[in-house]
């Protein structure tokens, strides 16, 4: 590199005055990178930062490659299926409620009360339609936290894929409905009586909530026909269910 | 690996390749549309054409030159433009449209060219519409793409994209027209291209597209004073305004086919050619940078301002506005060509012309003309894929940035331009002193960017306080 004497001001630099030397640097930089990008194959490392290789490219090409996420990463919501493959659901709307971004729409059905599976007993309610608006979906969480049946859980670490219709993103049950079935000792359907599980199963699964220091209150005799009581006293008429 | 010997083969193979068969195909047809013309043709609606004597060649180059090479190489520049920007950037580029057999998993991308098609379709099916305050003048409107399109396609006209050949026993030329006012066309017709733009700022009745034709017809009649005055100093040397004369012959040793000081070693002839960049880098920068200005691209692309000021052909949807699009880059291509005739030698390599001419082009004239033609193909290839680079390098120039070059810099230089080689072609008609003068501004050139000015003793110049202020100043400061 050759030197000549200038001044510390780039104004009175012939470089800059003629403006063309500057040019050719810039044009050379550039032309190195296209160069480097053009006759070099890319690395598809999806770890941007550890590309190795000539070429210079940074894109992740998305479909094929996709960027690894952080372990702490959940993902999507679903839906936690009982053993019987229904949803554990029992539309309580406490996730409709909480949802801030208000993509959670269930309509709640009544299990008929001469439900030979005697599910009537222990649950009141399951969802008829459970459906989430993904494209509403702000993935916060809340519903997960909300949730006292364990019934909807953000362990899918996957995003929402694409769809090329805005109502392929309303997702239903069956869509939301997925992963190994769940139940919990606790569960009502496990205490029912009709459960041809023994008793000390019972006992034995609860042993955690105390050692069989709490007396499990078993329902022994559930009358046919839960009582109905019309509360009319309100502002709004308001049915109320009681049982026993 | 796999990558770069596919490049390398793309470059080396197949794209000579494919403008050597083109130059043969025109010569050929050429050949065969003068011999069909000169025997006394009949044609149903153009039969003036066929009087006593005429000369149907000019078709074949019309096609293929114009239609083919030209349009062609346009329409790939679109999509050119973004592959090459996204290289430039580290990024990819158009790739997702992708062809291939339905059975074939994983579609090929072809380094984007689908992208041609998709785009094609995409502006032809899209709905034109015209907003209702253009209803004012719904002719103007209209005409302003074909005002901008067409000039710019006629200044093809008169550049020869190869030798004129002996074809079966005729002078099968490689350009359309080869009126004796040459370059001067190329000035009246270019002059033209700045009513496509005004109008249709003026026709779309918005005070953004009307600002954008203003921007643009202030800046194209600017520089089309420096894109004149660059190109006197090569028709002085040459003493012609013609552009095949500009590029000369080498057989006969004139224009920029001759050598300044050369010699044969080993039958092959060596030497410095007189290409104009040779006699006249002055003033191939100024034509450069006054070209990129009537191109309307960047840096000088305050006219269109893609990214935030908003151009001329605002109002303009659908094919309407891809006629815009393409006249751009009709324009780079073409003002190439230009560059490749008047600065670059043409079809000279540079080396061996003469041997070449006298041997190859004697006992096979057509294959030597299709091998001129892909040479200036080649060329005008690499000067279409350098504006693309400079494009995607510097930054647009601010309104009075430009106005201050175009006349206070380019006006000038141009005009000192033209008198050095006026004077020196006055002193010496072989035009070796005016290559000397060449070389010397090419060396100075060469120097300064080689060269980095020194660092000041002491105080680094690039340090600055907390205040951002130069070290000096900032002393004086406190």
């Amino acid at each position: 590199m050759a030197y000549y004497k200038a001044t510390k001001d780039p104004t009175t630099d012939i470089r800059e005055r003629t403006y063309v030397p500057e040019l050719l640097h810039g044009l050379a930089v550039t032309m190195r990178h296209f160069m480097r990008n053009l006759f070099f194959p890319r690395d598809a490392n999806v770890d941007v930062l550890n590309r190795k290789g000539t070429s210079q490219i940074t894109t992740v090409s998305y479909p094929e490659e996709k960027q690894v996420y952080p372990e702490g990463y959940r993902g999507l919501h679903r839906l936690v299926p009982r053993d019987d493959g229904k949803p554990r659901c029992v539309a309580c709307y406490l996730c409709a409620t909480i949802c801030p971004a208000q993509c959670i729409h269930i309509e709640a059905g009544e299990y008929e009360t001469q439900d030979a599976s005697g599910e009537s007993r222990v649950i009141e309610k399951f969802p008829t339609s459970f459906v989430i608006d993904e494209l509403r979906c702000i993935v916060c969480g809340l519903c997960v936290d909300a949730c006292p049946k364990d019934a909807i859980r953000m362990d899918t670490g996957l995003h929402t894929p694409s769809e090329y219709t805005r109502s392929g993103f309303v997702w239903d049950i069956p869509r939301l409905l997925e992963g190994p079935p769940v139940s919990h000792p606790s569960d009502p359907w496990m205490r029912r009586p009709a459960s041809e599980a023994p008793a000390h199963q019972h006992l034995e699964k609860h042993a955690r909530i105390g050692d069989g220091l709490v007396q499990l209150k078993l329902p022994q005799s559930a009358p046919a026909h839960p009582v109905r009581t019309e509360v009319t006293s309100g502002p709004v008429p308001v049915t109320k269910f009681l049982r026993d | 690996m796999r990558r770069s010997i596919t490049i390398l083969l793309v470059i080396f193979a197949i794209i000579p390749f494919t403008f050597w068969c083109l130059g043969w195909a025109q010569y050929r047809i050429g050949g065969l549309l003068f011999e069909w013309s000169s025997d006394g043709c009949s044609l149903p609606f153009f039969g003036h054409l066929c009087d006593t004597g005429s000369n149907l060649s000019w078709v074949s180059a019309l096609v293929f030159n114009l239609l083919i090479f030209v349009m062609v190489l346009a329409t790939l520049l679109t999509v050119a433009e973004r592959k090459w920007s996204a290289f430039t950037q580290d990024r990819i580029g158009p790739e997702r449209a992708r062809i291939g057999p339905a059975w074939f998993q994983k579609h090929v991308s072809l380094g984007g060219l689908p992208h041609v098609a998709a785009d094609a379709l995409k502006m032809i099916f899209k709905e034109n519409t015209r907003p209702t305050a253009a209803d004012r003048d719904k002719i103007l409107f209209w005409l302003a793409p074909v005002l901008a399109f067409a000039p710019i396609f006629a200044l093809a006209a008169v550049i020869p994209f190869g030798p004129t050949v002996w074809v079966s026993g005729y002078r099968v030329p490689a350009m359309v027209a080869n009126p004796d006012f040459g370059i001067l066309w190329v000035f009246a017709i270019a002059s033209l291209a700045v009513y496509g733009t005004s109008l249709a700022g003026w026709a779309s009745n918005s005070k953004f597209a009307l600002l954008g034709g203003v921007r643009a017809a202030s800046q194209m009649i600017s520089y089309e004073v420096a894109l004149g005055l660059s190109l006197v100093g090569m028709m002085v040397a040459f003493t012609t305004v013609r552009l095949p004369d500009l590029i000369g012959s080498a057989a006969a040793g004139t224009g920029q086919s001759q050598y300044l000081w050369g010699a044969s070693v080993l039958g092959v002839d060596v030497g410095l050619p007189a290409w104009g960049i040779v006699l006249q880098p002055l003033g191939f920068l100024l034509f450069f940078a006054a070209s990129f200005a009537e191109t309307k691209r960047a840096p000088f692309d305050i006219p269109e301002g893609e990214s935030e000021i908003i151009g001329y052909f605002l109002e303009y949807s659908g094919m309407k506005f891809g006629t815009f699009m393409i006249s751009e880059f009709v324009e780079v291509v073409v003002l190439s060509a230009l560059i490749t005739a008047i600065f670059l030698g043409g079809w000279n390599i540079g080396v061996g012309d003469i041997a070449l001419a006298q041997g190859f082009g004697q006992s096979h004239p057509v294959w030597y003309g299709a091998l001129c033609a892909m040479v200036f193909a080649l060329k005008v290839l690499l000067l279409c894929w350098f504006q693309l680079i400079v494009r995607w390098t510097f930054p647009r120039f601010r309104y009075d940035q430009i106005m201050t070059l175009g006349w206070k810099i380019l006006l000038p230089l141009g005009l000192f331009n033209l008198f050095l080689t006026g004077a020196l072609v006055l002193l010496d008609p072989t035009l070796h002193w005016l290559a000397l003068a060449g070389l010397l501004e090419i060396a100075l050139l060469v120097a300064l960017t080689l060269t980095q000015a020194a660092k000041a003793p002491g105080a680094a110049a690039g340090h600055t306080d907390a205040h951002g202020l130069p070290a000096a100043a900032a002393s004086a400061h406190h």
